[in-house]
């Protein structure tokens, strides 16, 4: 903990802005690179796909952010943030330039369980700016390293319009690779675009993925989950192979303060990675 | 030393000389009430009263503190107050609910540093109640107004005396540090006290509370939430008098030129608690807060850490501004 006179749990590390990428035509949402000021924070962290951290703007306060950047990826932590109109924090972060400073704390939550699906077919579905934790497995997938330990790999991606998806040269990188299928589609193109149009959940029917030996990996909007479950058991996947990710608000991100309390589980320490088996276990309108 | 007996008219010296390594809160009338107080060599020490308006919880979990400042554009941790303190006349509900808190505030990947620096710090004298209050329903839920869970000593109103029972290591080095103050008890005090305590208790109304953890989680979509809460102005008294309650957040502010986040109590009883930047908000209705007030103190904790958050303290049943009556929740959930 950098120039604490105490251990606080509560307590940022600082981390400078590297960069910043405007990431979608309405510039609401960016992607910030961040590295930490100090040597001993950096050496500390070490997160898993699927997890989140708490950027801190000083002045503004604190917002749990999913971690987008693949756990490989050395040097450097990366969090696409939406600014909301409301939203105090987001709005500060999207007010800040390259080489300010902000803070981190985390990373918080449990993760996908990537090591138990070694040897599987591996299906991911995400549906706008919710792909970032899903950007960070499917780099962590494709590394030399990881990805001969996992079978299949097919993505299904959707946004609102062509302009709101996310990691667009990235998404051609991997369309221009054999060893991950990409289905990448849009509610409605414009007239520049010449790829699929169609909402997650029909797109997902169309490809029809196999489930045999197969896990899905899905994040989206709570309107996506809920018209994408019933496709999912349908194609075969039972709900202990769903895996999916809640969001709440967060305040600690240490299962204390009570805001993202679902039943008897926190998300920000019990989740907010969950089977959709778990999640049918939890009180009603979990999703 | 296990048990001492002081004269009242002497506590003014065992204050005087606690105070020297240690600040002495203790019961002091302010106006109709009685509140816990800092205690001076002249003040008057009250034993009237039946509890105090805001739960013991405020002194280890205060309602805001300042965990962070800004200094030279980073954010640096402000270090716990390190103050010894001495809780006299605390109530056996106040103290039973100190130990659920320990249980809140650390686990084995959490520690918060504020809470437990206090809590080690501070040596919990609780003093037994003989007249309950019409709203107290401590023995329903596992306690005494003579209970000795979360004190280090339990201190019983003998008239003119008062017995001290040590109950922890910290109230045996409490009482043996002013040994001179205290004479031994006899057989016949330890018994008036033991008696005194047994009446209290069996003065109580009891409700019954058997199988509430399993009843609360059947009720989840039973109409009773919206209709208790109906009436329900959602102002979060209920929560911030709880001597339970530990929900919390955190704010920014600008106090002159210093930028603070400051950790404050916070309510689930709020629309705003859950809302998300986006609008979302998973609990839109006042039912459904009450039903997660209820549902968390008697399911979720228990599932969690082993314990049904609430002490039958009564203050949520006393100052409740349109008599939302615990009790009543918790026979309508056992139906």
């Amino acid at each position: 903990m950098s120039g604490g006179a105490t251990t606080s749990p509560y307590l940022p590390s600082a981390v400078t802005i590297e960069k910043i990428t405007i990431e979608n035509e309405a510039k609401d949402l960016r992607t910030f690179r961040l590295a930490f000021c100090e040597e001993a924070d950096a050496a500390a962290f070490s997160h898993a796909c699927g997890q989140f951290a708490i950027l801190s703007v000083a002045g503004a306060g604190e917002s749990p952010i999913g971690i987008a950047s693949s756990p490989l990826d050395s040097g450097y932590v990366e969090f696409t943030v939406k600014r909301y109109p409301t939203g105090v924090v987001t709005t500060a972060l999207h007010a800040m330039e390259e080489g300010d400073q902000i803070g981190l704390r985390g990373p918080y939550g449990n993760a996908f369980p990537m090591r138990a699906l070694e040897g599987k077919n591996i299906v991911i579905v995400g549906g706008g700016f919710a792909f970032t934790t899903l950007r960070a497995t499917i780099r962590w997938i494709l590394h030399e390293q990881n990805r001969a330990r996992y079978g299949n790999v097919t993505v299904i991606y959707g946004a609102r319009s062509p302009g709101e998806l996310l990691y667009k040269d990235e998404l051609k990188g991997w369309e221009a690779r054999s060893d991950i299928d990409m289905f990448v589609t849009v509610d409605k193109g414009d007239e520049g675009w010449t790829g699929r149009e169609g909402f997650v959940p029909t797109v997902l029917q169309e490809v029809a993925p196999s489930a045999d030996n197969a896990v899905v990996l899905v994040c989206g909007p709570p309107i996506m989950l809920k018209f994408t479950m019933p496709p999912l058991l349908q194609l075969g996947f039972s709900p202990e192979t769903i895996i999916t990710s809640l969001e709440r608000r967060m305040t600690c991100g240490l299962g204390k303060c009570g805001r993202c309390n679902v039943g008897n589980k926190y998300v920000c320490k019990d989740g907010p990675v969950f089977t959709f088996k778990e999640i049918q276990a939890l009180p009603e309108g979990a999703l | 030393m296990e048990k001492g007996i002081i004269g009242k008219s002497e506590l003014a010296k065992l204050v005087e000389a606690m105070a020297a390594d240690a600040t002495c809160l203790g019961p002091v009338k302010d106006g109709q009430d009685t509140v816990l107080a800092e205690l001076g060599p002249d003040t008057e020490l009250s034993f009237d009263y039946a509890n105090f308006r805001l739960p013991v919880k405020r002194l280890f979990f205060p309602q805001s503190e300042v965990t962070c400042v800004l200094r030279d554009g980073q954010l640096v941790a402000l270090p716990p107050p390190d103050e010894k303190t001495v809780l006299f006349g605390v109530r056996p509900c106040d103290a039973q609910a100190l130990p659920y808190l320990t249980k809140i505030f650390s686990d084995e990947k959490y520690e918060d540093p504020y809470y437990l620096k206090r809590r080690e710090n501070a040596v919990i004298v609780s003093l037994a109640c003989h007249t309950p209050c019409s709203t107290c329903f401590c023995t329903s839920l596992g306690g005494s107004p003579a209970g000795r869970a979360g004190c280090d000593i339990l201190a019983f109103d003998l008239g003119h005396e008062l017995l001290l029972e040590a109950e922890t290591e910290k109230g045996k080095a409490l009482l043996a540090a002013h040994e001179a103050l205290f004479a031994a008890p006899t057989d016949a005090q330890v018994t008036a006290a033991a008696e005194q305590g047994a009446a209290a208790e069996a003065s109580m109304a009891k409700i019954e509370t058997d199988g509430i953890t399993e009843k609360a989680d059947q009720a989840f979509d039973a109409p009773l939430w919206e209709e208790i809460a109906a009436r329900c102005v959602a102002c979060g008294v209920c929560t911030y008098l709880c001597p339970t309650c530990h929900c919390f957040g955190f704010a920014d502010e600008q106090v002159g030129n210093r930028t603070q986040r400051v950790k404050c109590q916070d309510a689930c009883m709020f629309p705003l608690f859950t809302l998300e930047a986006s609008g979302h908000n998973p609990r839109t209705t006042q039912g459904q807060r009450l039903r997660q007030r209820i549902m968390h103190k008697f399911s979720y904790t228990v599932k969690n850490v082993g314990e049904i958050f609430c002490v039958g303290c009564g203050r949520c049943v006393l100052y409740c501004p349109v008599n939302i009556d615990l009790r009543e929740i918790i026979e309508e959930v056992r139906k």
